[in-house]
């Protein structure tokens, strides 16, 4: 028997419906923040500071003509736009933001082991549908787009794996849940009796987090690792086909990636939506705009990467590095 | 052509291009084999057109050949007439048309600067950039009321004079142009993501550069050094202390570096040129149905974009017989093909953008027949015929 609160939290809150409004709320976030670091003012007119700014866009794009290239291949062209949406939004439904019933909870709405590597599986299924739509375009800006994104996919996917086998291995779990549980209790456990290994592991994590927020720059295709949509290069590649409803799905796709990574980064390292005094939710949307912040004040701050270039940097410096990060864990859970 | 290879077009309408041109990029994977490139997109008809309307208003004609050196264009149209006709301009002239023959190339190169930051993906940069150019226009839009297309020369001098209550304020405001270039030069020369994008891309050897005619900043970033406002000095640069910047490199960083040191000196020469403005007439008087006497003359200036040749012949009337307009970046897109040549898909915009082309000064109209290796004018009338065959017949299948 499936109870009221459960549809309720599936389709409302923490569900479908909150999940995008934050999404729009980061869209906003991210706008306004690099608005303000390239000296520009960024959404002020629609709401409060331009807050509704990203809704009354994403408003625009649905009621815009809807083509489709008679070129392109018609299934796949209508289907992906879908599930760019659609995974995120699923993957969302894994990480611990709020219990609906009750305040001081935050179980998931659904939660069991291995939930951590459904997660990563549906990173790369984003990644294959991404490819496929700029392929099914039948475009050629389409088909380098999505090409590139193949290509950027081997530099930043496996140290973004490693990454997040880091905490896995010391809360002894693939459940994001039960990860989240153990670094409240090892935090407690450092807050009643500190010592150095602990103090330790802490600088681990935070090397951890550091190259895992850049390998999500990458995986969101925020600047510098934009290629694959680089508009002065292949104007906007892999997206240049989409227009109306799917190019609606695939903005707010990409915002619903950023609420994924920015909630999967606050569940692995920054301790999940907990803390004192307050409820989780509040703990969750500061956390998570923490994350957001320092995505796109990243993005903000360089210039884009050659496809090559980011290639050798990621072989050269973020595999090793996370390889190296997560022999550190493993020493370190041995001595713990 | 093998079945690796494919044919890529960046144009004629394309984010990279801010005009229309048409490069047809031949392409391996990422890496670009053959470029053909095609202009002729934008032609407007200035040369015809101006043989038809008398001297003065061609300057303003000639001013719209280029909307950012529009200035420069004005200038050497002003210098040619005055050529063919005798007028000596007053000293004063001379040094308020250096003033802002140098604001303009200022203001053109800050853009510049942010255009390519966008094209490598720093935004940031850009809109520092912007910001800061805004200063230049500011200045330029207070002694002539417009921000482009200022109409501050005119034949045998200068159309406004600048009030000396002016000039300590914009001796300020291009004393913090002078400090943000400063910043801007260190920024380009430093910042290790501009260079890994611009350091080695679009190389042109000097041997090439020289061989294929290249002009103005794209040129001096291959290490030639020359520009023609120390080699075939014109106004009163011979009287103005500057060093003409050059770089080794001949790459696309090259050019960014002889770009912000070109800035540095811009804002030194208006500088001086305010400090040192003579006393006198601003203008000598030329009516507006004045004739020129009979004669010809070819005079150069140095643009923004590298060197500007304009041509005229005057058959005793009061208005042109004939002029020919050669713009810079007609000189340089034959090493611009050989800079894009082994470069990557990535790197086509940059290096585009690199030569600061502008097309539409650049296009003309000529009838090549590839076979037989013939070219070839036509008059109005035979091209009317010639475009009413072509839509009717169906000559375009």
């Amino acid at each position: 028997m499936v109870a009221i609160s459960d549809i309720l939290s599936i389709i409302v809150f923490p569900g479908a419906l909150f999940i995008v409004a934050y999404a729009l709320y980061c869209n906003w976030l991210i706008r306004k923040t690099v608005a303000r670091l390239q000296n520009r003012r960024g959404p002020m007119h629609t709401g409060y500071a331009g807050l509704l700014q990203p809704f009354a866009d994403l408003v625009k794009l649905l009621a815009k003509e809807d083509i489709t290239p008679s070129a392109a291949n018609k299934t796949l062209f209508q289907s992906v736009p879908i599930l760019i949406l659609a995974l995120p939004l699923a993957a969302v439904f894994l990480v611990p933001i709020q219990s609906l019933t009750s305040l001081w909870a935050y179980t998931p709405i659904a939660s069991f082991e291995g939930d951590l590597v459904i997660v990563l599986l549906i990173f790369s299924l984003i990644v294959l549908n991404v490819f496929l739509a700029g392929w099914s375009s039948s475009n050629l800006f389409g088909a380098v787009g999505a090409t590139r994104v193949a290509l950027t996919t081997l530099a930043y996917e496996i140290p973004l794996v490693l990454l997040m086998m880091g905490p896995a291995i010391l809360a002894g779990s693939f459940s994001i849940n039960k990860i989240v549980a153990w670094e409240v209790a090892s935090v407690q456990q450092f807050i009643a009796a500190p010592s150095l290994w602990g103090l330790l592991l802490g600088i681990v994590m935070l090397i951890g987090f550091a190259i895992c927020i850049l390998s999500l720059l990458a995986e969101l295709e925020m600047r510098p690792f934009d290629m694959a949509e680089a508009e002065t290069e292949i104007v906007h590649g892999w997206q240049v086909e989409f227009s109306g409803k799917k190019l609606a799905l695939l903005v707010l796709g990409r915002d619903v990636k950023v609420v994924l990574a920015s909630a999967l980064l606050t569940s692995l390292f920054l301790g999940g939506p907990t803390g004192p005094v307050l409820p989780p939710i509040v703990w969750f949307v500061i956390k998570t705009t923490l994350c957001v912040l320092i995505l796109s004040n990243l993005s903000a701050l360089f210039a884009r990467f050659r496809i090559d270039q980011m290639l050798r940097w990621a072989w050269e410096y973020l595999t090793p590095l996370a390889v190296l990060q997560v022999m550190a864990i493993v020493a370190l859970s041995w001595v713990i | 052509m093998s079945d690796r290879e494919f044919t890529i077009p960046i144009g004629p309408q394309h984010p990279a291009l801010k005009e229309p041109a048409s490069f047809l990029f031949k392409v391996d994977g990422e890496v670009v084999v053959d470029v053909e490139p095609r202009i002729g997109y934008n032609h407007r008809g200035i040369e015809k057109a101006m043989e038809a309307r008398t001297y003065i208003q061609n300057l303003y004609l000639v001013e719209r050949v280029c909307g950012i050196c529009s200035n420069a264009h004005q200038t050497l149209y002003a210098i040619n007439v005055e050529d063919v006709a005798g007028i000596q301009i007053p000293p004063r002239a001379k040094y308020l048309r250096m003033f802002v023959h140098e604001l303009e190339r200022i203001h053109s190169h800050l853009l510049w600067v942010g255009v390519a930051a966008h094209e490598i993906g720093f935004d940031t940069l850009f809109y520092y950039v912007w910001r800061d150019r805004e200063v230049v226009l500011d200045i330029l839009e207070e002694i002539s009321g417009n921000r482009v297309n200022y109409a501050w020369v005119t034949i045998g001098g200068v159309r406004r004079d600048i009030s000396s209550d002016k000039i300590p304020k914009f001796q300020k405001m291009l004393d913090i142009l002078a400090e943000r270039t400063k910043y801007y030069t260190q920024v380009a020369s430093t910042e290790s993501t501009i260079i890994n994008r611009a350091s080695g891309v679009g190389y042109c050897s000097k041997a090439d550069m020289i061989r294929l005619c290249g002009v103005g900043p794209h040129a001096r970033a291959s290490g030639v050094n020359k520009d023609t406002r120390r080699d075939n000095t014109y106004l009163a640069y011979d009287e103005v202390p500057f060093e003409v910047v050059t770089a080794e490199s001949g790459d696309v960083f090259a050019n960014v570096l002889v770009r912000v040191g070109e800035l540095v000196q811009s804002v030194g020469i208006a500088k001086y040129a305010l400090d040192h403005l003579p006393d006198g007439p601003i203008r000598e008087r030329f009516t507006p149905l004045q004739k020129v006497p009979e004669g010809e003359a070819t005079n150069m200036v140095e643009a923004q974009r590298g060197e500007d040749i304009h041509y005229i012949c005057s058959k005793g009337d009061n208005k042109p017989y004939r002029y020919k307009i050669r713009a810079p970046t007609l000189a340089n897109i034959p090493s611009l093909v050989v800079k894009l040549k082994g470069g990557y898909i990535a790197d086509i915009p940059i290096v585009l953008a690199g030569i600061d082309p502008c097309f539409s000064c650049t296009d003309r109209t000529i009838f090549v027949d590839e076979t037989r290796e013939k070219t070839w004018d036509m008059t109005s009338d035979e091209l009317r015929r010639y475009g009413i065959r072509w839509y009717s017949d169906g000559c375009n299948k």
